[in-house]
């Protein structure tokens, strides 16, 4: 299959007013402005491949958004290039915007006013979308959203996780191809949050091709194969799941709680133990000791009450990955 | 060309139904912002009941000029509602303008379907009191050339003040809080038009005159509206000025507007 969303080199300067500080901070940055410049995002480059389902993740003021809007055309880049479905987003931007859905988590597309419904109908007629399509992918989000106690009321009454799946089926009306999802699940409870990720798992069995913006990493873990994490404008990994989590050494925890207190727990080939109550917490390197034959010799050789093994999280894999940029530097 | 019309319609449209939802706090709306509009005008009236003239104007004569600027003054502030830089600044600060970025629809035509203030049609309708007013007590000789440039004049002004209305917003790209001068122009050139323009300093009347030529869309149609010699001797064809001022104002703004959003899509906020 053709390549949909095809990124090289893509950067983004932005000039900032350096303020200063003192008596006369205020009247220098007016008179004479100093700016500094700086690089949002920092030649990037990368493929997405038609029905990818990407989790895009970084923390505060990496570049995710700032990519997010070159890639659907609200921002012209400083350098490289972008090419989704053969179009530069920036230029000819409403032949391309016809074909993208987006979504800003924290902002609004509804009109306020207006009853979720009209919206919806004002939409059918800016997407020129054939009442037949129409009646289908209505009928349908209805039932996936739950949309239909809030379809009549205005926009404005609604809470939170309403508006957001009143904006995801917006966004998706007219069958786009691609979808940005620009953090869909943020400050929304786990209810919400379950029905909003069970909606993109849908689109993505669908076909559609979505790149999803999020800082609750829950979200990549339940929905995305492929991650590309972002930090200080430039791609620190991309690529499989699984693969990030035992790349970089996934230290597991064993905690494990003896019939006999006295213990001092030491074991071969492990570190010493960190007590917590009654539980000894040991940290091991699957890659250097095998869980399955380290828990049945530990049966047979302590009076062991309770056992628990401890994955670890993706939330620590990406902390680790941000400590340690240079370990993974791509091309 | 025909579905950015049909989409503008729509969007109006869905504003109407639901500010008219409540039939009688509409009206009640409308009838309020009618009385208190009219409040200037009256308090002005009967100040000038006390000099009969100013600068050789009756209050009849005066009335068609402020009747006149009223309507379309009100009248742009209907239909440009939107591009009110009050509203306009929270937009391009919020976010708004990028949600109206990511639709297949111009950006011109969704800013003016964003908003629609219609009980603003409450000052339109005092506009058109004060006027019918003027053109009873003054009683011009209405020839067909008058009958038909009329509505041409009061169309051109609603084009020239909404251009500076657009002018005014677009500023914010840069600014992004709205910037209080802009009101100058926008209330304070409608203001200034409701007086006979000879009654100003003469550098006040050289920047409505050649910069922003204000002087052409109000004044000069009236003098020639109710036959009144002209104090300032331009040319004969000096009302007849208005059109192009209008044409001229709207291609300004139409081109600052399109620079201001590349600047945005270059920038952000």
């Amino acid at each position: 299959m053709d390549t949909i969303v095809q990124v090289r080199h893509l950067t983004k300067e932005f000039r900032v007013l350096h303020r200063r500080s003192g008596k006369w901070g205020a009247w220098n940055d007016f008179f004479h402005p100093q700016y500094r410049t700086i690089r949002a995002v920092d030649g990037i480059s990368f493929d997405i491949q038609p029905g990818e389902l990407i989790g895009y993740i970084g923390p505060n003021g990496a570049g995710k958004s700032t990519t997010i809007k070159m890639l659907t055309g609200l921002l012209v880049p400083t350098g490289g290039e972008i090419l989704v479905k053969g179009m530069i987003p920036w230029k000819d931007r409403r032949k391309y915007v016809a074909n993208i859905g987006v979504v800003f988590g924290q902002r609004r597309t509804l009109w306020w006013d207006l009853p979720v419904i009209d919206s919806l109908e004002v939409l059918k007629a800016i997407y020129r979308i054939p009442d037949p399509l129409f009646k289908h992918n209505l009928g349908m989000f209805r039932k996936i959203l739950d949309l239909d106690s809030f379809l009549e009321s205005p926009v404005r009454s609604l809470s939170l996780g309403q508006r957001m799946r009143a904006e995801l089926c917006a966004a998706f009306l007219h069958n786009p191809a691609l979808l940005f999802l620009d953090e869909p699940t943020i400050g929304l409870d786990v209810v919400a949050k379950e029905r909003i990720r069970e909606f993109i798992r849908h689109l993505h069995r669908e076909g559609t091709t979505i790149l999803l913006t999020t800082h609750d990493l829950t979200d990549v873990e339940r929905l995305c194969e492929r991650v590309m994490v972002l930090d200080w404008g430039k791609i620190l990994y991309d690529g499989n799941l699984q693969e990030l989590t035992s790349r970089f050494e996934g230290v597991n925890e064993m905690r494990v709680s003896f019939a006999e207190n006295g213990e001092d727990g030491l074991l071969e080939g492990l570190e010493p133990p960190v007590r917590e109550g009654r539980y000894y917490v040991y940290r091991i390197d699957p890659r250097k000791v095998s869980i399955p034959d380290l828990v049945s010799s530990l049966y047979r050789t302590h009076p062991v009450v309770d056992l628990e093994i401890r994955k670890p999280k993706l939330e620590d894999t990406i902390r680790k990955i941000y400590e340690n940029k240079s370990l993974n530097t791509p091309d | 060309m025909i579905y950015s019309i049909k989409i503008l319609w729509l969007l109006l449209k869905t504003q109407i139904r639901s500010q008219t939802q409540y039939r009688l706090s509409f009206l009640a709306d409308v009838f309020t912002t009618a009385i208190f509009s009219s409040i200037y005008f009256l308090a002005f009236a009967l100040i000038l009941q006390r000099f009969e003239t100013v600068a050789g104007w009756t209050l009849g004569e005066i009335a068609f000029l402020v009747g006149m600027t009223e309507t379309s003054f009100a009248f742009m502030d209907l239909l440009f509602s939107g591009f009110d830089p009050d509203s306009f600044s929270p937009m391009v600060r919020m976010g708004s303008l990028d949600q109206f970025m990511v639709r297949p629809v111009s950006l011109t035509i969704q800013v003016l379907g964003s908003r629609l203030i219609l009980r603003r049609m409450g000052r339109v309708l005092e506009g058109l009191a004060v006027l019918a007013f003027g053109i009873v007590t003054t009683q011009p000789d209405w020839t067909w050339l008058k009958t038909f440039y009329l509505p041409v004049v009061l169309v051109c002004q609603v084009i020239c003040m909404g251009s500076i209305f657009m002018m005014g917003s677009t500023i914010t790209f840069w600014t992004v809080e709205r910037i209080e001068a802009v009101n100058i122009l926008t209330y304070g050139g409608n203001e200034l038009m409701s007086y006979p323009m000879n009654i100003y300093p003469r550098w006040l009347l050289f920047i409505f005159t050649y910069f922003v030529p204000f002087i052409f869309v109000n004044f000069y149609p009236t003098l020639y509206f109710l036959d009144k010699p002209d104090p300032l001797n331009f040319p004969v064809f000096a009302p007849f000025l208005t059109p192009l001022v209008a044409i001229g104002m709207a291609l300004a703004a139409y081109w600052f507007w399109g620079y201001g959003l590349r600047h945005y899509q270059s920038t952000g906020t």
